[in-house]
């Protein structure tokens, strides 16, 4: 077995521009001449289309949602957020200054409770619905727990005036990924907040300093945070994960990225994303002896969708 | 007999297993061997297989209940000896995803329509929503929307408090026969403006007063102002603009964006432009509310030439695109001061006037 000792591994990306760009026109025709009903379906192809084309050990991802599941999700979404922004709404038309305020205190504490939910949600649909040579990824939080955590951490976050905010974050990420299952593949994350929180604050106050110059330096440093600490286990057998993203790399990436949206008017933003994910891709190294042939399925189904298209409404982006 | 190759995936376990695929009249079989080595086969009867939308070259069925076999076949002749062996299944939706297939002339072609029915559904489908909402919205609620608007619009104003009461005393002398509550703020601005909001706010700058000689074009200023109001041109405005926001940010995916527009909505008001149509519209209301009252409609003539005259020199063009005045309202203007007879000069406007005019060169 001493043949393990190197073994590293990589995700591929085989999209092109022009067909996403293809999905992408049908997505939008359709979604404005069915007047916004077509969405969850639009969202299911670009998924399939997306995960069809992200490879791994020479097999594709599959991303089994479909229209139909999420546009239940996607009816309760849009219901949950005209309810909210009518009490708002309302409260504003009272003109009366107690109830105006009791309607932002609802409109935010809805928010706040919305947004872990939502998380929750879409982790439980999207990894359910997605897998690898089929077997299923899944996840294993408790909601309740979740939302304490989330409630908790924020309401720490706003009277420290955000500085616990790194702390938060590497806590949220230290228990998605303790849940995160791929059949019977555990995953951890092992950053630290006070770690997470100086990188923030040199690449902060260094950005403003070099006046930006230093961004792309802080983007490479948060991706290789994010990414180095992530441990996955199979059985006995620990893999490390590794990014070999450069500074100079984030800088070609998103100043051409940029020129692209911009020059064509947005027009061309497929190809951007094709470009932002094979970056992706092509700098994450799984490290260690995988045995790609033994993974069992561990995980069940699970159809509801309703936290994939809050996640959407509230933007906040999985994947 | 058809052979295809194919891999294969058992579901349990994450090996891909190198297969053949042969196609039976009521039943697929695949064979693989194990990992040890023994040659297995699995047997799919045809009701349970399902194809897997997809929008590669790719074939991929699956089979079977939680947790699914699955196959994945490249060979190009598969869909065709599906349909031969099976002429009554259809394994190949016509769905949507075969529009993902189309060539590239294709969607460049969709790409077009779709940039033109965008272009199409902003200018021309967000104004005739607008005004259809605009119609069903009943006036008690219009005018709190528009008192909302105004309290928080007017924060960023100085209000000239002395004038405004003149004003409006100036105002309740004249029937704009308007369901409307009509309420006049002046404001310390030396522009030459006015705007109206929804539900009968009207916001008058003291810089347009100051250069008004009769009490006319006070009055004109103010009928047609209130005629926007009556025929809720801001209201059709605000919902359109509102719109237009609302359609961006759902276009660019923000949802966030929503809140946004309703938190500062109500500052973009004073920098709304409205249509030729509308105008004129507001123009024809106005001179017959002067028509029915006996003011002289000479008084739009002298308010035109004034506004022409403060934008000949003016660097500041915000009036002008707040009111574009043209030609055509002036002239229009002058030809329905030919048509008018009844002319009465009303003293008690008059002395209202004249307390105006004593109000701002009392300051000066």
């Amino acid at each position: 077995m001493e043949l393990h000792q190197n073994e590293t591994r990589q995700l591929s990306f085989h999209g092109e521009g022009a067909k996403l760009f293809g999905i992408y026109i049908v997505n939008i025709l359709l979604t404005m001449v069915t007047l916004g009903i077509y969405y969850p379906w639009a969202k299911a192809a670009l998924l399939k289309y997306m995960y069809e084309e992200s490879e791994f050990e020479g097999s594709r991802f599959t991303f089994h949602g479909t229209g139909k599941e999420m546009f239940k999700g996607f009816i309760k979404a849009i219901g949950i957020f005209i309810g909210l922004y009518g009490i708002l709404f309302l409260a504003a038309l009272s003109r009366n200054f107690t109830i105006t305020m009791l309607g932002v205190a609802v409109f935010y504490i809805g928010l706040l409770i919305l947004v872990p939910i939502a998380i929750h949600g879409a982790l439980r649909y999207r990894t359910s619905r997605s897998s690898w040579r089929g077997i299923h990824f899944g996840y294993r939080g408790d909601r309740k727990e979740f939302l304490n955590m989330f409630i908790v951490g924020s309401l720490i976050t706003i009277f420290t005036f955000g500085i616990y905010g790194a702390w938060f974050v590497i806590e949220i990420r230290k228990y998605i990924f303790k849940n995160l299952r791929f059949g019977n593949i555990t995953f951890s994350y092992e950053g630290e907040g006070s770690a997470f929180f100086w990188m923030n604050f040199k690449g902060y106050l260094l950005t403003v300093i070099t006046f930006g110059i230093y961004f792309f330096w802080w983007a490479k440093e948060l991706f290789a945070y994010y990414v180095d600490n992530i441990r996955m286990y199979q059985g006995e057998t620990r893999l490390t994960f590794r990014s070999t993203a450069t500074a100079g790399g984030y800088f070609k990436l998103i100043i051409v990225n940029l020129l692209i949206i911009v020059l064509s008017l947005g027009l061309a933003t497929p190809w951007a994303i094709v470009r932002a994910m094979q970056f992706v891709f092509n700098h994450i190294h799984i490290d260690g002896p995988l045995d790609v042939n033994a993974i069992t399925q561990t995980e069940a189904d699970y159809t509801d969708a309703t936290g994939e298209d809050l996640a959407d409404m509230i933007d906040i982006g999985l994947v | 007999m058809q052979h295809f190759s194919a891999r294969y995936h058992d579901g349990r376990r994450s090996i891909a297993h190198d297969a053949t695929l042969t196609l039976r009249p009521d039943h697929w079989l695949i064979h693989y061997q194990d990992p040890s080595g023994e040659l297995t086969s699995a047997r799919w009867t045809l009701p349970g297989i399902v194809t897997d939308e997809n929008f590669s070259d790719l074939f991929i069925f699956r089979y079977g209940s939680f947790p699914q076999q699955t196959i994945e076949c490249k060979d190009r002749q598969l869909p065709a000896a599906l349909t031969q062996h099976y002429p009554d299944r259809v394994f190949f939706k016509k769905g949507i995803s075969r529009l993902f297939k189309l060539s590239n002339t294709a969607i460049a072609g969709m790409a077009v329509l779709v940039v033109a029915l965008l272009g199409v559904a902003y200018w021309y489908g967000l104004p005739l929503l607008a005004s259809a909402v605009a119609s069903r919205v009943p006036v008690s609620a219009e005018v709190e929307m528009g008192d909302t608007m105004y309290e928080n619009l007017l924060h960023g104003y100085d209000v000239d408090s002395t004038l405004t009461v003149k004003v409006n005393d100036f105002a309740r002398s004249i029937d704009f026969k308007t369901r409307y509550p009509i309420r006049v703020t002046v404001v310390r601005e030396k522009d030459a403006n006015a705007f109206a909001l929804p539900g009968g706010n009207i916001v008058v700058f003291d810089g347009i007063l100051r250069k008004m000689k009769t009490k006319e074009e006070l009055a004109a200023l103010l009928a047609h102002e209130v005629s926007h109001v009556h025929y809720r041109h801001s209201l059709r405005n605000v919902l359109r603009s509102l719109g237009g926001y609302l359609f961006l940010s759902i276009l660019l995916n923000d949802i966030n964006g929503i809140v946004t527009v309703l938190a500062d909505n109500s500052n973009a008001l004073a920098n709304l432009t409205y249509s030729r149509e509308l105008e004129t519209e507001a123009d024809q209301k106005a001179m017959a509310i002067f028509q029915s009252e006996g003011l002289n409609i000479k008084g739009f003539v002298d308010l035109f030439t004034m506004l022409k005259g403060e934008h000949g020199d003016m660097t500041n063009l915000k009036l002008l695109s707040t009111h574009p005045l043209t030609e055509d309202r002036l002239r229009a203007a002058e030809a329905a001061v030919k048509g008018q007879r009844n002319v009465k000069e009303d003293a008690g406007l008059e002395r209202k006037w004249e307390d105006i005019e004593r109000g701002y060169h009392g300051d000066e």
